[in-house]
């Protein structure tokens, strides 16, 4: 069997490269993520405020991203935003940003979702106590969104941890360049797409477990009725 | 710095050849997808040795990044001895990952219609497959409409992908503009607004086959 991986030799250094790939793809991601949750926080407090073209910019967003590939988004922030603006980026900045911006547009809809869970009575308790909107936010509205919505996160971040492979389109040396550079200097295609393969259905079924298992506690840990 | 709208107008009939390619793949990688999807959704509920497979399958498709099962089919293929057009890979690629994805759509509509209807059609002497045609189908619809409007976009934009294996699809003809023209805030620009026109469009077709379904489905 290791006959079949290991023809010549030339699989083992791309073993290496896994490594430090597979790194780069969850260090990213991660990123990428967080980042991508302050935005969908940002945006959200902008798409239920009062001011109606700030809402309506927070839907063009939404829509925009939504609505084109993010392989687009990557050739956008790695190649257009610099000509736009007159800078230099590097590709992994380029990289997370895309993702970032990608996954914000995604996390807004699951915050507002789970924000339309909680009932009205709770903000006007909150309010009627003499709290004021920024103490009504940090201490009574955001911790319940957030924690209602760590399934549905959980699940959009695999889907970013998918997404994260295209940052190979701009050469960033994640997992997938790895495996495509491999492919170049190895000409093994099938071994190294099929342990790349691997690596990503570990690493993204131990997430969807870890997803399904805090669904359940959520839902128990939330009060019947909502 | 100044938009050049001559690059945006020599660049849209080129893009709209590449959407031309784009929308071929989706047309026939869709349906072809559905009926993997189905015939996955039914094998998952049987109790033979197609369950498992059929639920190895969807998890394949869902832990797996797209790109990866491109490379794999584009440049193993060949290494089995089979050839394959580029075409021919992305229509495949975009069945089986389409396929994996309306299974577990068409898993959950089937648990939304009452397990009691089953029993009771069962019960009136109805074969499994007459119960599965004429009492269970004309109620999904409801059910599968919305999500399969976002998978049909989702298929859509992921096809972007293919332009790694230069299949001449939208991406890829815009990768080749700027390649030429460095002129990368109109073309991708451009590029761009086509994506998100064509997705708001059939977001539109899903919404609208929605009402008709709901109107028709209140009716009987």
């Amino acid at each position: 069997m290791f006959d079949w991986l290991d023809m010549g030799g030339v699989i083992a250094p791309f073993l290496e490269g896994v490594v430090s790939g597979t790194a780069i793809t969850v260090a990213a991601s991660a990123g990428a993520f967080v980042i991508g949750l302050a935005l969908g926080i940002v945006l959200l407090l902008a798409r239920i405020s009062p001011f109606g073209p700030l809402r309506a910019l927070v839907v063009l967003w939404v829509s925009l991203i939504r609505g084109t590939p993010a392989l687009i988004h990557m050739l956008i922030a790695y190649y257009m935003v610099p000509a736009l603006f007159d800078i230099s980026i590097s590709p992994i900045t380029a990289g997370v940003a895309a993702l970032a911006c990608n996954t914000s547009a995604y996390i807004v809809e699951i915050l507002r979702g789970a924000l339309g869970t909680i009932s009205y009575g709770q903000r006007a308790a909150a309010y009627a106590m003499g709290m004021r909107p920024t103490q009504v936010w940090t201490h009574v509205l955001l911790p319940q969104v957030i924690y209602r919505a760590i399934p549905p996160l959980t699940s959009e971040f695999t889907i970013l941890l998918k997404a994260s492979s295209l940052m190979s389109i701009i050469a960033v040396p994640e997992l997938a360049t790895v495996a495509r550079n491999a492919t170049l200097q190895t000409d093994l295609p099938l071994q190294v797409f099929a342990i790349t393969a691997a690596v990503y259905f570990v690493l993204l079924f131990c997430i969807s477990a870890a997803s399904r298992v805090c669904e359940r506690r959520v839902s128990r840990m939330l009060p019947h009725g909502h | 710095m100044a938009i050049d709208f001559s690059i945006v107008r020599e660049a849209i009939p080129v893009l709209l050849e590449g959407l031309r390619v784009t929308a071929l793949v989706s047309v026939i990688g869709v349906p072809l997808g559905v009926v993997i999807g189905i015939v996955a959704a039914y094998s998952a509920q049987s109790r033979s040795i197609l369950r498992p497979i059929a639920l190895g399958y969807v998890e394949l498709v869902r832990n797996i990044p797209y790109l990866i099962l491109v490379y794999l089919s584009f440049f193993g293929l060949p290494k089995l001895g089979v050839s394959a057009s580029a075409m021919t890979v992305a229509v495949g690629c975009t069945a089986f990952y389409t396929g994996g994805y309306f299974c577990e759509i068409l898993r959950a509509a089937l648990r939304s219609v009452a397990r009691g209807q089953t029993h009771a059609s069962l019960s009136l002497g109805m074969t499994y497959w007459q119960t599965q045609w004429h009492i269970i189908a004309p109620q999904l619809f409801g059910f599968l409409i919305p999500p399969t409007t976002s998978l049909v976009i989702m298929m859509f934009k992921d096809s972007a992908i293919f332009s790694v294996m230069s299949l001449p699809e939208m991406t890829y003809q815009s990768n080749l503009l700027t390649a030429n023209t460095f002129a990368y805030v109109e073309v991708l620009g451009t590029t761009a607004l086509i994506y998100w026109v064509s997705s708001v469009l059939l977001a539109g077709v899903g919404r609208r086959l929605e009402t008709v379904v709901g109107r028709r489905t209140r009716h009987a």
